[in-house]
């Protein structure tokens, strides 16, 4: 009572087998000490029904016979005071000596006692019987009548206590029945509400967000359940999450390699190819203009043999960073070699292209390449334009690399147009 | 192969009707005695009939069971049993301690004393009494050193006591109200008196093969049945003027 619970108390869990195993335990039980509780009720129903027809219903069946020998005496007794004959008379008082020394008329003293009272009565009686004689024996035979009865009523009275005893206990079992009924239907709520609650509803949730898992979307969180088979599962999910992420990163991350300069960030030349075929397909498709063009940094060796090849890196870096600044979205640029770039610009004529091109040149002459000890490099570049729409990719690039050749011929820093041997 | 299966099949098949035609119709060998009336004699037509007949007759309906009397003398009723002779045997049997030691007996089916019959004046065991060979009263005679006349039967006692051959009897119940009642005989002229003594009076039961438990179990059921719906109190009426409790 007075310890705080553990904080790994807090989330304790459970195994859904124990769990299932415990509730089945208790349910035998509760079923068992149930059954058991009815079956004494029953038991005792079984003995008081055997009780009923061994005992009760013999007893009063000898009750009546004791009645009807009682009858027989009074019968005999009206023979014997009324015989017409000695011998009649005879035979009725032997009878009467039968029925009152027969052992059942022994069997209740009240009985024994009038039968023996009824004997004596009849032997002391000399035929032929005075009036006085007939009202005893009317007293007597009213007695005999009313035993006989009595009798009846004993074996009544008995049954129907046994009856009502036996319908007692049947009511009782009934009712514990009903109970116990009543008790496995909450168990078996209580049951399927436990089970809902802590397996099917998680299990639903686990669903849900399996069918919504999206590695760039959020962790998904679980409240702490007590099972411990859901807890497992869904801290599977959480870690599949995290492993789906780091998936998604990875393959980000080769695609880049796979698709880009390592040094300057651009696409390498054949993603480049790649894209410029699809724009070039695009072009065609919907007779759009389109414009290829190459370009290569002026007197880029110098750089590098005096300079080093980190300042011509440095160059090429900032080149390539001023290619992304200057360049619209849509247009698509690349490190074709060393120190030579390619481009593609859609929706574009091939004038529209010099002016971008000259644009770029204004733009690398007013922000040059600086080196990291503050020197500032004068680079410039050669661009050779070609018109590429209703030709192929290769055709055209070999006609911007004519360009490109002209313009370094012209003396450099300039951008050169090859027009199309039909004249366009 | 199928033939052999068929033939095993057909054996099974024949074992099992058998026994189920068996089991649904005992055949019971019964042992019954004559000329003891009310209780087993023959009547005018000379079929068998008489109370323990009767019982017996209902006993076998409600056991299912067939029925074949065999008749016997009273003084072979108990060797006959032991013997397994018969399987029951539809005579009324006073409880004793030497008939239970060889064999079964039924619960008691209704209770039983004796009546001494004599000129009037002659007291038990003045005159030599009139006996049925075997039963608990020649027992009892022979027992008090009693003069003792053996007769087979009951009728053959009351022929004797009829033609003055025999002066005085000693009987069963029953037997002494068939003895009173009975139109050829002069009993009139003979006394009777109840012997009141514990050896003379008792439960009556039927005689039970003793190594035929169930069977005596089947009895049981059966008096239990045939008295609790009455089929008892009908024989009753039919041989005897009062219950027999």
């Amino acid at each position: 009572m007075t310890t705080p619970a553990k904080p790994a108390d807090v989330h304790r869990t459970w195994r859904a087998g124990r769990v299932l195993l415990a509730l089945s335990c208790v349910f035998a039980v509760v079923a068992v000490c149930g059954v058991g509780w009815l079956a004494v009720d029953l038991y005792a129903v079984g003995v008081a029904a055997g009780r009923l027809q061994g005992e009760t219903v013999p007893w009063t069946i000898e009750r009546q016979r004791l009645g009807r020998n009682l009858e027989q005496l009074r019968l005999e007794g009206q023979r014997v005071l009324t015989a017409p004959s000695p011998a009649g008379r005879q035979d009725a008082l032997f009878l009467v000596h039968m029925l009152s020394a027969q052992p059942g008329m022994a069997d209740d003293p009240r009985t024994a006692s009038l039968a023996a009272e009824v004997e004596r009565f009849l032997q002391q009686v000399e035929a032929p019987a005075t009036p006085a004689d007939m009202r005893a024996w009317e007293a007597l035979s009213s007695r005999l009548r009313l035993m006989a009865d009595d009798l009846s009523v004993d074996g009544g009275k008995r049954m129907s206590r046994e009856l009502g005893r036996m319908s007692g206990e049947m009511a009782q079992a009934s009712y514990k029945l009903l109970f116990n009924l009543a008790l496995m239907a909450g168990f078996m709520v209580a049951f399927l509400l436990v089970v809902r609650r802590y397996l099917i509803r998680p299990l639903q949730r686990i669903r849900r967000v399996l069918s919504a898992l999206d590695p760039r979307g959020p962790v998904p969180a679980f409240p702490p359940g007590p099972m411990a088979e859901i807890r497992a599962v869904e801290d599977a999910i959480v870690r599949f999450h995290a492993t789906l992420l780091e998936n998604d990163e990875v393959r980000l991350r080769l695609e880049r390699l796979a698709t880009t300069d390592g040094l300057t960030g651009l696409f390498n030349r054949h993603h480049f190819m790649a894209l410029a075929a699809d724009e070039m397909a695009r072009a065609a498709r919907y007779g759009r203009p389109i414009t290829v063009g190459i370009a290569d940094l002026d007197h880029f060796k110098q750089v590098n043999d005096s300079l080093g090849h980190a300042a011509g890196d440095h160059v090429l870096k900032t080149f390539a960073t001023l290619l992304g600044d200057t360049v619209r979205q849509t247009d698509r640029v690349c490190r074709y070699g060393g120190e030579e770039f390619a481009f593609v610009f859609p929706e574009t004529t091939p004038d529209e292209a010099l002016l971008l091109g000259e644009r770029l040149r204004a733009r690398l002459f007013e922000s040059p390449p600086v080196l990291p000890d503050g020197r500032r490099l004068a680079v410039s570049f050669s661009l050779g334009l070609a018109d590429a729409s209703g030709c192929g990719l290769e055709e055209s690039l070999a006609r911007a690399d004519l360009g490109l050749y002209e313009a370094k011929r012209a003396g450099r820093n300039r951008t050169v147009v090859t027009r199309r041997p039909d004249g366009l | 192969m199928a033939k052999t299966i068929f033939r095993c099949l057909s054996v099974f098949f024949l074992v099992a009707v058998v026994g189920l035609a068996h089991g649904a119709e005992r055949v019971l060998k019964v042992g019954v005695i004559h000329h003891s009336p009310p209780m087993s004699y023959l009547d005018a037509s000379g079929a068998l009939t008489g109370f323990n007949v009767e019982i017996m007759r209902e006993l076998c309906n409600e056991m299912a069971a067939r029925c074949e009397t065999v008749t016997l003398t009273l003084d072979r009723v108990v060797d006959a049993l032991a013997a397994g002779e018969v399987d029951f045997a539809a005579v009324s049997l006073l409880v004793t301690p030497e008939r239970r030691a060889r064999v079964l007996l039924t619960k008691p089916y209704y209770r039983s004393i004796s009546v001494w019959f004599a000129r009037p004046g002659i007291k038990p065991g003045e005159a030599r009494v009139a006996v049925v060979k075997g039963s608990i009263q020649a027992r009892y005679a022979q027992a008090h050193a009693w003069p003792m006349q053996p007769f087979d039967n009951h009728e053959a006692i009351f022929d004797a006591l009829a033609a003055g051959r025999a002066e005085a009897a000693l009987l069963p119940m029953a037997n002494a109200v068939a003895l009173r009642l009975d139109t050829r005989a002069p009993a009139q002229a003979l006394a009777s008196t109840v012997v009141q003594d514990p050896e003379l009076a008792g439960d009556a039961s039927l005689g039970v093969n003793p190594r035929d438990r169930a069977l005596l179990d089947k009895l049981n059921d059966a008096i239990d049945e045939i008295k609790r719906d009455g089929r008892f109190d009908r024989i009753n009426t039919r041989f005897i003027p009062f219950r027999l409790q």
